[in-house]
């Protein structure tokens, strides 16, 4: 019985990124200290090309942060946002350790494959 | 910096994120598309500003609810499912009071009975109303931050529960479809659902007061 629980500890120390949730963590390594909603946003579209909305933004944001994987704290409010905060979101050190884990499990699965050149042909 | 006197964001729009997620998430998001649609305003106009942030509202409220849904505490589920109890069993006993009441009218067929039928139709459907809102109101209350998305499943159960209900009950009994059953079905499920509006609104006054 026990074995189980032991099981089921290890897997949650296990826990891949999905997709969205990966490029929304490595665009806030990517924009440090200056990542809130717009920046977040603005940041994935220019450098993916993909129209993505402030909801789902925040709706991976939130997951992201039940999970553990990221923190946040208000900024102070600015008239250009009608005198409302900034919501600054920052990777935590289990979040850094997952988008790790993500890549090299990434790495290894495409380790030997040659897209280009499959693709190309 | 007077960015925001020039560009108003659509007030509808606005208010429906508000109703969509908690007054935190709602603060910065709507802060969030003021700074952007603002900047828009200023580049392209008012008017693309204004269809940009109507366009990101309801992305941005599709997005939430789905949220929400996947991540229902007990609590929210808890309180969607004693509602449904209360309003199954209101909607059961319902189907077999117009069962009876219809034989009776079709039986004695005198003016008197007419009346009181028509009356008897009229006082239900403001009793079903009056409960439907109250039931929307008291789930809405106890599924705390997360009014709209319980109001909004339980409305969405009721209706299809209670079409279903009544498709059954009309093939069972031989009658034609009946316009008022389901129409007082259709009429609890949007009861249900002001009364998460009517919550919600409250708590949103309340936490801008404080």
């Amino acid at each position: 019985m026990w074995n189980f629980f032991y099981i089921v500890y290890l897997m949650s120390d296990r826990d891949y990124l999905g997709e969205f949730e990966h490029i929304v963590v490595l665009a806030l390594l990517r924009l440090a200290d200056q990542a809130y909603g717009v920046t977040v946003r603005q940041e994935i579209e220019v450098r993916i090309s993909r129209e993505v909305s402030i909801g789902a933004v925040y709706a991976t944001l939130a997951r992201l942060e039940t999970k553990g994987y990221v923190n946040s704290y208000l900024g102070d409010p600015t008239p250009e946002r009608g005198g409302r905060s900034k919501r600054f979101f920052r990777v935590t050190a289990k979040g850094l350790a997952a988008v790790n884990r993500t890549h090299r499990a990434l790495e290894q699965m495409t380790d030997g494959l040659r897209f280009a050149k499959r693709y190309s042909q | 910096m007077t960015k925001s006197s020039s560009f108003q964001p659509p007030r509808i729009a606005s208010w429906l994120i508000d109703l969509s997620t908690t007054p935190e998430k709602a603060e910065s998001i709507l802060g969030d598309l003021l700074e952007e649609s603002s900047d828009l305003a200023s580049k392209s106009g008012a008017a693309s500003a204004r269809r940009w942030y109507w366009w990101q509202s309801l992305r941005t409220i599709a997005h939430l609810f789905g949220a929400e849904f996947r991540v229902g505490p007990p609590w929210a589920i808890g309180s969607v499912l004693v509602g449904f109890f209360f309003m199954s069993s209101f909607f059961v006993g319902f189907f077999e009071w117009f069962t009876l009441a219809n034989c009776g009218q079709n039986v004695f067929a005198c003016s008197q009975l007419t009346v009181d039928f028509v009356w008897m139709k009229n006082g239900l459907l403001i009793w079903d109303l009056v409960l439907s809102l109250s039931i929307g109101c008291i789930v809405s209350a106890a599924a705390k931050g997360r009014e709209m998305v319980t109001a909004i499943t339980l409305g969405l159960i009721l209706g299809v529960w209670s079409t279903v209900l009544f498709l059954v009950w009309s093939a069972s009994h031989h009658y034609a479809l009946l316009l008022l059953p389901l129409l007082m079905t259709f009429a609890a499920s949007i009861s249900i659902v002001l009364g998460g509006v009517i919550v919600r609104q409250i708590r949103m006054a309340s936490h801008k007061c404080l």
